[in-house]
């Protein structure tokens, strides 16, 4: 595979061909009947798939550093360029969302009845505006990526949403863009200081990374910038407000690249920006604790809101901002354990919580309610459809054996010798996150049999089962086997920390030691 | 480089001309409709005259500025350098986008006075003076010869009471700001013994600051406060440009605040530097309530043009962050923030024009729905529109924002810039929305947007305009390269004269 791969210069071409077809295919699903639109957009999705998986082996899991990288001046001039690349965090960002983009179009093959054209059209540009945010190596290209974004989300969900579509799409946007527009500030604050300081006016990730120093004395801020911008996206705790609604009412798989790939672009902007910028402010004692407070407030908080949820939509966005909470907490964590383990949580995350959410979608396409209450017993008429569910949710609980476990425990073990009070207490949401979850797959599949209306709800189609299986497979590949994952992300992650070393507190010896994954 | 003495006849001649070539064709085409004056005919006639006349003075400002023409000999009253010829370019380019979105809009509205025309271009000349001003005289006669004319344009529609209702509270609003700004030259006067900015600013360099001169300046900052709509002084903005007939309203949104910011910038430049400590507190507090308000208050709107209004109040409040800033780049941010400003809002108002339709003329935001499906173009300009004020990146609004924060935080101020970009992350609230009910909400009826003329010169302008906020927003090098250079040139007036 190696060979072939780079036989046909793989390395040279991809990232910008993953990055361009979606765009290049918008104006094809515009211009064609109504009817090709999905079939354009399923198309093109799994040419990306296809090309986008040869990363796994092109991919040097040897080399800690950026590869891929290309750089090309754009807006010369400013110091603006196209730069991207990719490294151990990235690569496995840029997996789960190619790997996503079939399944959210399939998922969607019913779903959307109306104007379908416009939907898959913004469904392709909100893909290249993922993945140009996980692969840009230049702030200003990060910024313009990451503002793309906002556009198809805010008509994804404001349109074909449900209920308060229009207020949640708002909210959304609102909370996002004040969160982004502060970071274009510090941005540019810091190109200016760096440029002032060094000669070199550039928004080069490696440029500013490298002299970002001389801002220390102005760090504080530029990181609560930087860190408001990721913290309303992830969303750590005080600054979910937004997220229950907008994935309450967004359509299946608004809600799925929700929290498949848009709230791992503020962990992943803490891991590639706002820390290795400012390691000194945003690791000192009363940041991290600060931060691994909020982190283990968002776990239990929201694990305990779940709980009395009555709408199953709102209560797996809730359960999204308890794992989060995970992975910030592995994030500050500070050790290789704890930041594989949150990338860990980050993908394992995407594929149990976009089960759940296409599975939601699956039951509302056919008795359009998401009420708890107004199912039950479905086991009966849908076994294969509550075999998935409980899959889903035990993965999703973090049993062992599926692939939740492996990250949170990575996290919890990682950073227990920094916070070891905190990590206790961060534990105890395993008894939660198993209550609401189970809790919930009982009175909807299980108990007695009570609503007629859900005598012909029928099982799992084909596609849905086509849907479905790519990401159960995931689920317990990676749990009974997260070795070839864990190797991919180990050196970018040693890398980082060896990074941050100097700048952190001194902490006690991890507990137990994992062999492949500690030093 | 051309050499120009100003204080001759002949001097002063070539020095304003633009200015002269603007005012005689205003009064041929004045003589011409007085004689033709009624038919639909006409007043397009008289229309392509006005737009003659603009192209002309276009070509006089684009000479003067190839030329290089610069002043020798006395202080003057009117500044020739590249920062006045580009205000000049600029104003020109509006009132001819003006121009050419009114001509069927007119008829189709029943005004046929074809004086419009003329007040159109008197209108011009005054902001031309305005902004080209660089004495305390040809500021203050540059700006009543613009409010004059153009409290008449408000009030043109004059069957229509809310047109009435516009004018008079735009002038009796206006005289008040007249009144303080006229106030705060004869303080100034009275302080210095000086009317020519140049010649006030070495004075007040020289000199301790006296009471007599801080309370000029400030009164001349309420008058301009006034004029371009910032927050307190903006409540008759709404519905003044709600009222007045749609392409003044985009006149009065784009030309009259454009004018009246080149003429603050020169005035704050080269008049008051040495206060600058006082100064900049005044606009600090001015910048954070307008960019604040402006946009809260538009989220609430429902009629498109009050909402244009506010949002128009709201850029006052981003653009005083570049004057705040007080150097070269600020000035640059100005010039290129009101271009992008100014495309983008004639070009938004151009396509509402379109979509009014006699006798019911406020457009509401629901009147919009649904409009993708029947005027594709149209609704996709108006998207463009909306992504530039919103400051989108790949539309030349984002190079504006982007060069308007920059231009403080070079000068070590972060609070400014935060804010700016708090509110207008709050701006996506109203701008989306428009995008939304044009593109993917069904159309009411069946008949909806039936009734929408969208007649070739505005449709033209239109395009051109959108095209230029995307072709700007992808390649903006030129503008920025001139937009930089020639505003460098603001601040060297002073030197000479101080240094004497």
């Amino acid at each position: 595979m190696d060979a072939f791969l780079s036989a046909i210069g793989y390395e040279r071409w991809i990232l910008h061909v993953l990055l361009a077809l979606p765009l290049a295919a918008m104006p094809l699903i515009l211009a064609f009947p109504v009817r090709f639109a999905r079939w354009i957009a399923l198309a093109v999705a799994l040419t990306e798939t296809v090309l986008g998986l040869g990363l796994w082996w092109a991919f040097d899991p040897a080399n800690p550093g950026l590869q891929f990288v290309t750089d090309v001046p754009w807006l010369g001039a400013f110091g603006i360029g196209y730069r991207v690349g990719i490294d151990g965090i990235s690569v496995m960002m840029v997996l789960l969302s190619v790997v996503m983009m079939p399944l959210v179009v399939w998922g969607s093959w019913r779903g959307i009845d109306t104007k379908q054209r416009g939907f898959y059209a913004l469904l392709l540009a909100l893909k290249t505006g993922m993945l140009g945010v996980f692969v840009s190596l230049d702030l200003f290209l990060f910024y313009v990526f990451w503002e793309l974004l906002l556009i198809p989300m805010y008509f994804l969900v404001g349109l074909w949403g449900s209920g308060h579509r229009l207020y949640a799409a708002t909210t959304c946007v609102v909370d996002t863009l004040v969160g982004w527009r502060m970071m274009l500030v510090a941005v540019l604050w810091m190109v200016q200081g760096v440029g002032d300081a060094t000669g070199t006016y550039s928004f080069s990730y490696m440029h500013l990374l490298e002299h970002a120093d001389v801002m220390s004395p102005w760090a504080s801020w530029l990181f609560v910038a930087f860190a408001l911008a990721f913290a309303v996206k992830v969303p750590i705790f005080p600054f979910h407000t937004w997220l229950p609604d907008a994935h309450t009412e967004a359509p299946t798989a608004g809600s799925v690249d929700l929290a498949v790939i848009l709230l791992k672009m503020g962990t992943y902007g803490f891991l590639r920006f706002a820390i290795p910028f400012f390691p000194g402010f945003a690791l000192s004692e009363t940041t991290g604790t600060i931060m691994a407070i909020l982190a283990v407030t968002g776990i239990i908080y929201a694990a305990l809101v779940a709980m009395v949820q009555p709408d199953l939509k709102r209560l797996v966005a809730y359960s999204s901002v308890s794992h989060l909470g995970f992975v910030v907490l592995g994030i500050w964590g500070s050790t290789v354990e704890s930041v594989q383990g949150a990338i860990m949580v980050m993908v394992s995350h995407g594929l149990s919580t976009g089960a759940l959410f296409f599975m939601i979608g699956f039951l509302y396409e056919r008795r359009h309610t998401r009420k708890i209450a107004d199912y039950g017993g479905l086991a009966r008429v849908a076994p294969l459809l509550a075999t998935a569910f409980v899959i889903t949710a035990f993965s999703s609980i973090g049993l062992p054996g599926l692939n939740g476990f492996i990250g949170e425990f990575l996290v919890l073990l990682g950073a227990f010798g920094r916070y070891p009070w905190l990590v206790v207490a961060a534990t105890t949401v395993v008894v939660f996150s198993a209550a609401y979850l189970l809790w919930a797959t009982q009175r909807v599949f299980f108990n007695r049999f009570t609503n007629p209306l859900n005598e012909g709800i029928g099982d799992l189609t084909r596609r849905e089962v086509a849907v479905l299986g790519p990401l159960i497979a995931a689920m317990l590949w990676i749990g009974l086997y997260p070795g070839p994952i864990l190797r991919r992300t180990e050196s970018a992650a040693r890398q980082y920390v060896e990074m941050i070393q100097p700048h952190l507190p001194p902490a006690r010896e991890a507990p137990v030691r994992v062999a492949g994954v500690a030093p | 480089m051309m050499g120009i003495d100003p204080g001759t006849p002949g001097g002063a001649l070539v020095a304003l001309l633009p200015e002269v070539l603007l005012t005689a064709w205003a009064l041929v085409v004045l003589l011409f409709v007085a004689w033709r004056h009624g038919s639909a005919h006409d007043s397009r006639l008289a229309g392509a005259l006005s737009m003659a006349g603009y192209v002309l003075a276009l070509l006089a400002t684009g000479w003067l500025a190839w030329q290089g023409a610069r002043a020798e000999g006395l202080p003057q009253m009117i500044a020739l350098d590249g920062f006045r010829y580009a205000s000049d370019a600029l104003v020109l380019a509006i009132g001819l986008g003006v121009a050419i979105l009114s001509v069927r809009w007119l008829e189709r509205q029943g005004i046929l006075a074809p004086e419009y025309y003329v007040l159109l271009m008197l209108a011009t000349v005054g902001m031309m003076l305005l902004a080209g001003a660089a004495d305390m005289i040809t500021l203050f006669l540059g700006l009543e010869v613009m409010s004059i004319a153009v409290y008449v344009l408000a009030g043109y529609d004059r069957t229509r009471r809310a047109s009435a209702e516009a004018a008079l509270k735009y002038f009796l609003i206006g005289a008040f700001a007249s009144g303080f700004l006229l106030y705060g030259i004869a303080l100034t006067y009275g302080a210095t013994g000086q009317f020519n900015f140049a010649l006030i600013g070495a004075q007040l360099a020289a000199g301790e600051a006296s009471v007599m001169a801080r309370a000029g300046m400030g009164l001349l900052l309420v008058g301009f406060a006034f004029k371009v709509a910032a927050v307190p002084f903006h409540a008759w903005a709404p519905d003044v440009y709600e009222g007045a007939p749609t392409p003044v309203t985009a006149f009065m949104a784009s030309g009259v605040k454009a004018a009246a910011f080149l003429a603050l910038a020169r005035l704050l430049a080269e008049a008051f530097p040495s206060f600058v400590e006082l100064w900049r507190p005044v606009l600090w507090w001015l910048a954070i309530a307008t960019m604040l308000i402006g946009n809260l208050v538009a989220l609430a709107q429902q009629s498109m043009k009050r909402m244009l209004a506010y949002s128009a109040v709201a850029h006052a409040g981003y653009l005083l962050l570049a004057l705040w800033s007080h150097s070269d780049a600020g000035t640059a941010a100005v010039l290129v923030y009101l271009l992008a400003y100014s495309i983008t809002t004639v070009a938004a108002f151009g396509i509402l024009a379109s979509i009014e339709r006699a006798g019911a003329r406020t457009v509401l935001l629901a009147d919009l729905e649904g409009l993708f499906s029947v005027r594709p173009f149209a609704s996709l300009g108006m998207a463009v529109c909306m992504l530039s004020l919103l400051g989108f990146p790949g539309t030349f609004g984002f190079i504006g924002k982007w060069y308007l924060i920059a231009a403080p935080l070079a000068e070590g101020e972060v609070i400014l810039p935060v804010v700016a970009m708090i509110a207008s992350g709050i701006s996506i609230g109203y701008y989306l929305p428009v995008v939304l009910a044009m593109t993917l909400k069904p159309t009411r009826t069946r008949q909806a947007h039936q009734t929408i003329r969208f007649p070739g010169p505005a449709k033209l302008a239109v395009a051109i305009c959108v095209a230029a906020i995307l072709v700007l927003g992808f390649w903006p090098r030129t503008v920025l390269d001139f937009a930089t250079q020639e505003a460098v040139q603001l601040r060297r007036v002073a030197i000479p004269i101080l240094t004497r």
